[in-house]
């Protein structure tokens, strides 16, 4: 068993800081082939993309990952476009915990930003996580 | 190109569209962890996933939330848009591979922004080869008004 944050390991505000990334157009196109979503002009990155790179981000730090078992809810806004050759980073609060039969809810504030530090994105995620398992805390 | 897009003004409410289907695959998946370096074994460790509720791999989220934001280009002619204002999102069933996904639309408000702009609220629907729906929200666009 890889070791994993379970839901009673989860400490509500708690923050995290992610590495940051550069995005490219390399990432644009791929992400345009894959998805067929287009920027809106020249240089400019489609709206959805950061958000995805923000998850990947996510799992870049170096507490064990959180057992998700599945990403229930999302609540998002994007403050102001980001550009080709842009770089950024996540930072992210547990804003609440609610305990369910098996595992439990976890409401997650992530926000993107710059290189300059201004807000890109920002919202919640709401990820369903396991509770540890009796023989894997054995 | 830009001839045929459609301004604010011309949108109407409750203008409905549906997307032609697409087929997420295993590629689909594995370029999505590539690209967004989400790696979660819900994605990509097929063994770790056969002991799981799901029995196997699941699609991203949000590579379906991606799909859909491409195959709502496709549902309709391109509307004007100057950018992405949010979304509201629920995710409700997985996606796993070899399923066909489409995108169900309508347009649910209308709001003047500025004088040459408005945002347009539209509910959005995905659904899967068995009409079962996997994900459901609302996404604000940001539309130019007829110049």
């Amino acid at each position: 068993m890889t070791s994993a944050t379970y839901f009673e390991d989860v400490v509500v505000d708690q923050m995290k800081d992610t590495p940051a990334i550069t995005v490219t157009q390399a990432h644009v196109e791929m992400y345009e082939g894959l998805t067929r979503e287009m920027s809106v002009g020249a240089g400019e990155i489609p709206g959805v993309l950061p958000l995805c790179m923000a998850i990947g981000l996510g799992w870049r730090v170096k507490d064990p990952p959180m057992a998700v078992q599945a990403f229930v809810a999302l609540d998002w806004k994007i403050v102001k476009p980001l550009r080709v050759g842009d770089t950024m980073r996540t930072t992210s609060r547990i804003v609440s915990k609610r305990p369910m039969r098996d595992g439990g809810l976890i409401v997650d504030e992530r926000t993107i930003l710059d290189q300059h530090g201004e807000v890109v994105q920002q919202g919640r995620f709401t990820f369903l996580v396991a509770k540890r398992q009796k023989e894997a805390s054995a | 190109m830009t001839e045929n897009r459609r301004y604010f003004d011309e949108i109407e409410l409750h203008e409905e569209y549906e997307s032609p289907g697409r087929t997420v695959t295993e590629a689909d998946i594995v370029m999505f962890a590539g690209l967004s370096g989400d790696y979660n074994v819900l994605h990509t460790d097929a063994e770790f996933m056969k002991k799981t509720m799901f029995g196997e791999r699941i699609a991203h989220g949000l590579l379906c939330l991606a799909i859909q934001s491409g195959l709502f280009t496709r549902a309709t002619a391109p509307y004007a848009t100057l950018g992405f204002g949010g979304l509201r999102w629920k995710f409700k069933a997985p996606v796993k591979i070899g399923d066909t996904i489409r995108l169900r639309a309508k347009v649910v408000d209308k709001k003047d922004l500025e004088p040459d702009r408005g945002l347009i609220t539209l509910d959005r629907t995905i659904l899967n080869q068995r009409d079962e729906v996997v994900q459901q929200g609302q996404t604000d666009l940001i539309v130019q008004k007829r110049p």
